[in-house]
């Protein structure tokens, strides 16, 4: 019996070989986030380069850092964050990107540039645009209901609301409700966000960065400091969960396309990455994806229902509040010190 | 007799080893690391410090420390006093009822730890029927949760390791010998008095065991606090995870799991130490009643 099975084992394992090389097509390996790309597109730039493409994702940078990090070879593109993109540079992971190849980075929005870590796409082309936001349901909030980050001081909603147990994120909105740069080092504008935050947290039922999608389905809370994708992710379930960005500015992230060194299909890389940088493509994928692909071409082919989503396509006197998180290296444990202050205060 | 140790030790041989590589050597190192300097991507930088240890000087330590041994304490007592009287029961009831009971108690365990927490989540929920009732009687206000509190905390740590208490108090129980209660009685002694002074020296070792294995598992919980704590529901677990993944500081995680190890060996310690002169008790009792 256990002979059998091996011989079999044996035998579907040559005709994997055996078919998987008989296709001779060029394969392109992806690593990205799940949900992250409309893979109608994938099918169409497939057939036009008669390639093959395999998709294989991960759920933090630092999964996927770890993985590469440890060894794993084989892949021609990834989709890291910003900060990630300047990690992995400095370990010479990345392929210093030849952009002669790329003519489609024209169509960048010069907007959306200062926000990617990376200004001359050295490395790495900005993919999609996130922000954080609140995330909300529109019965509780009332029709008057302005957004702000100062709604977590609101006592009439005490313990229904969520910030993200994120140091950077929560004492950035508070930081930013107070007028500050959330990149701030000065101590007496972090001691100022510190009281402000822990006004806050008395009205919070807890600080979460994942289940508060959850929750917000489920009406367990009724105000989220959140990511855009997630909420709009869980908007299809609960019709009156709505989202918002504060007036006083928010944090911008990118995450953006790099080609790893080790890469065996260059050519084929530089093609797919220009092709969802075309104007037509890149509107499809946000149409799907949610996020805004930083593409000036692409807004014309939006449908309204986007184009009106003041969350996606920002107003410009909002992203002109609005920062990217920088890494602040050894000025970290300033944060961890008022966040560990935050949390065990009273 | 040579050749006896020498199996005995063959025999204990797979589960020391066991304990040396999954346990020993990954405690070393925790311990080691604690004393290293960190580098701001997260790595270890070479040298020798104690700035990771420089946290347990600050106030919002304190209080974090505070709330996780209170915590810890009150499951421990709300445990013991819970499980005492079902073990009790359990003990003097019939065989069939007795194998009933101890099944009924195993099997929540088919069903992952989570999805159990995840249950209190449906049960506590702020829109659920519960809290509806307790609205509805005026115990609480409309936007009022049960949830996300140490009060939501403590009743699933407790929920999470009632079985561990109940466990060895019943098998001490068991092994009890009830006629010695009876026999205080006749002698005089009030049902308090021979409770206190008879049945709880008698299971002793059952109380203490059930105290260890409830006291040292909750002083490191993580996911409880994590998923019904507040704002301010932080326990030692939960500060050493923002440590290691949002700080990026491993040697401040390993001083902090060091003094986690720490404070779960010393109890472990005392309980070995209290063995070894209560078997000189056992023994000194089990003597007096032979030579009256």
């Amino acid at each position: 019996m256990y002979r059998k099975f091996t011989v079999l084992m044996a035998a579907i394992s040559a005709a994997v070989i055996l078919f998987g090389c008989s296709s001779g097509k060029k394969e392109l390996y992806i690593y990205n986030w799940s949900d992250y790309i409309n893979e109608d597109l994938v099918k169409r730039f497939e057939e036009e380069n008669n390639c093959k493409i395999i998709l294989d994702y991960f759920d933090s940078n630092e999964t996927m850092y770890a993985k590469l990090q440890a060894g794993a070879t084989g892949y021609d593109i990834v989709f890291p964050s910003g900060y990630m993109v300047n990690m992995m540079a400095q370990q010479g992971l990345l392929l210093k990107l030849d952009q002669s190849k790329i003519p489609n980075l024209k169509n960048l929005d010069e907007k959306y540039i200062p926000f990617s870590m990376d200004e001359n796409q050295e490395y790495s082309v900005p993919y999609m645009i996130s922000n954080t936001g609140i995330g909300y349901l529109a019965s509780k909030a009332g029709d008057d209901f302005d957004p702000s980050w100062n709604i977590f001081a609101d006592p009439r909603y005490k313990g229904r609301m969520t910030m993200l147990n994120d140091m950077r994120e929560a004492i950035g909105a508070a930081l930013k409700y107070l007028g500050y740069s959330m990149n701030t080092i000065k101590s007496d504008e972090l001691e100022a966000a510190k009281k402000i935050l822990i006004g806050w947290k008395r009205n919070l039922a807890k600080f979460e960065a994942d289940q508060y999608k959850n929750g917000l389905v489920s009406e367990e809370f009724y105000f989220s400091q959140g990511y855009s994708g997630d909420v709009y992710q869980v908007m299809e379930e609960n019709e009156d969960i709505n989202y918002a960005i504060p007036k006083e500015g928010t944090t911008l992230s990118s995450d953006n396309m790099v080609i790893l060194k080790g890469s065996k299909n260059t050519d084929l890389a530089y093609a797919f990455i220009n092709f969802l940088l075309d104007g037509k493509v890149a509107a499809e994928n946000i149409e799907y994806v949610y996020y805004l692909a930083p593409n000036k071409e692409a807004y014309q082919y939006l449908s309204d229902e986007i184009k009106n989503e003041p969350a996606i396509l920002m107003p410009d006197e909002i992203l002109n509040k609005c920062e990217v998180l920088k890494d602040l290296g050894e000025n970290n444990e300033l944060y961890s010190k008022i966040w560990d202050e935050v949390k065990a205060a009273k | 007799m040579k050749s006896k140790k020498l199996s005995e030790i063959r025999l204990s041989m797979p589960s020391l080893l066991w304990l040396i590589i999954f346990f020993m050597i990954p405690t070393i190192i925790v311990v080691i690391i604690s004393f290293r300097n960190s580098n701001p991507s997260g790595g270890i930088a070479p040298g020798w410090s104690l700035h990771g240890f420089s946290d347990i000087m600050s106030l919002s330590f304190a209080a974090i420390l505070w709330r996780t041994i209170k915590l810890s304490f009150l499951t421990t007592i709300v445990c013991i006093f819970v499980a005492m009287p079902v073990a009790i029961f359990m003990a003097r009831a019939e065989e069939k009822i007795q194998n009933l009971l101890l099944l009924l108690i195993v099997i929540p365990f088919w069903t992952n730890f989570l999805i159990r927490v995840y249950a209190w989540k449906i049960i506590l929920h702020p829109e659920g029927l519960l809290k509806k009732i307790l609205y509805t009687v005026g115990l609480i206000g409309e936007h009022g949760s049960l949830l996300y509190n140490e009060g939501a905390v403590l009743l699933v740590l407790v929920y999470t390791y009632l079985p561990f208490a109940i466990l060895p108090l019943y098998t001490s129980i068991e092994k009890f010998d009830f006629r010695l209660i009876e026999a205080a009685r006749d002698l005089g002694s009030g049902p308090f008095r021979s409770f206190m002074k008879i049945f709880l020296p008698g299971i002793s070792q059952g109380i203490i065991s059930a105290v260890m294995v409830v006291f040292i598992p909750a002083l490191g919980s993580y996911v409880i606090p994590d998923m019904v704590g507040g704002p301010g529901g932080e326990m030692l677990g939960n500060k050493i995870a923002q440590r290691v993944f949002t700080d990026r500081n491993l040697p401040k995680g390993s001083a902090l799991s060091t003094l986690l190890i720490l404070a779960v060996i010393l109890p472990g310690l005392i309980r070995l130490f209290i063995k070894k002169s209560n078997l000189k008790d056992v023994l000194f009792k089990r003597k007096t009643p032979g030579v009256q």
